[in-house]
């Protein structure tokens, strides 16, 4: 086997690499469709404010959240049929989005409906939830943006907690805007240009 | 260099083919036989004939099934399979030369 068969063979595995990388670029649906819930939601928690209808908080997010969670259920289950390759990086994604569609409805629903904490810690509480996935997402496809935008979600976390309840919707509005929506324009533009290139 | 210095390739790897196809399933968990046909840029019954010959030696298991009318056909790549491309990458890298008192494969 002489040189120029070994660089075929290193030629042939990385280009195929590269195409299976390529072809299971997410589409950022699933978080443009939360950036909506979650936009409604700040709209609703805002409302209930100037309504001072606290008692309220756990059902606008609650909804939310229970809606958010089964649109990715079926988005999941239809996208696994559908994919024409599978990849274990996709897997851990799934797990990553099902572990924190859980964790929102626990922080934003189960628990303050039980009272186990006041309806004026779901947007601290759910702002960690949302650290963690980013900042696993940032690991898993090796992108450090998303995870300096999980820190953020974790210093906004704090940030919250410093302040009074009332003030909380604007602080966690600023957050959405700059460790939300930014993100997903960034991340949605990679995997168009991505999926153009497969 | 000489010849005895280089490990031996596994001939059911050692194919264009081949090596691409199970290029894919080592970093795919699951890819569809339409995939693997546009990726290698191959002909349906070369595909099929090539996926035969990796089955036949139990590297991939395929999987037959329908999506509506539609039928999908599914490879995997098998433990065996998984063990016998970590060979022949470990074998291929046995051919690159080692830079005399240096550092071996340096990446």
């Amino acid at each position: 086997m002489n040189d120029q068969e070994i660089r075929q063979e290193i030629q042939i595995i990385k280009s195929m690499i590269d195409k299976t990388k390529r072809a299971t670029a997410e589409s950022a649906a699933l978080f443009v469709m939360w950036g909506v819930l979650i936009s409604l939601a700040l709209v609703g928690s805002f409302i209930l404010g100037r309504l001072k209808l606290y008692h309220w908080e756990w059902l606008n997010w609650g909804g939310i959240t229970v809606i958010g969670w089964i649109a990715s259920v079926f988005y999941g289950i239809r996208h696994q049929r559908t994919t024409p390759v599978r990849t274990y990086i996709q897997n851990a994604g799934r797990h990553l989005y099902f572990a924190c569609g859980a964790g929102f409805l626990l922080v934003g629903l189960i628990f303050p409906a039980i009272g186990v904490y006041s309806h004026e810690a779901i947007s601290i509480l759910i702002s960690c939830v949302t650290g963690i996935m980013f900042f696993v997402m940032g690991g898993i496809f090796d992108w450090p943006f998303l995870k300096t935008v999980g820190l953020g979600w974790w210093a906004g976390a704090v940030g919250m907690s410093l302040i009074r309840p009332e003030q909380r919707t604007l602080v966690y509005t600023f957050l959405f805007i700059a460790g939300y929506l930014i993100p997903v324009i960034v991340l949605k533009a990679k995997f168009d240009r991505e999926r153009r290139e497969a | 260099m000489t010849s005895e210095k280089f490990a031996p390739l596994d001939p059911v790897i050692h194919s264009p083919v081949r090596l691409a196809v199970i290029s894919i399933l080592a970093s795919a968990s699951q890819a569809e036989f339409n995939f693997l046909k546009k990726a290698t840029e191959t002909t349906d019954g070369n595909l099929s004939t090539h996926l035969a010959r990796l089955e036949e030696a139990r590297y991939i298991s395929i999987e037959k099934t329908f999506q509506g009318k539609r039928p999908l056909t599914a490879c995997i790549l098998t433990r065996k399979g998984r063990k016998a491309f970590e060979e022949y990458l470990k074998a291929l890298e046995s051919y690159f030369p080692h830079p005399q008192g240096g550092e071996e494969n340096p990446r």
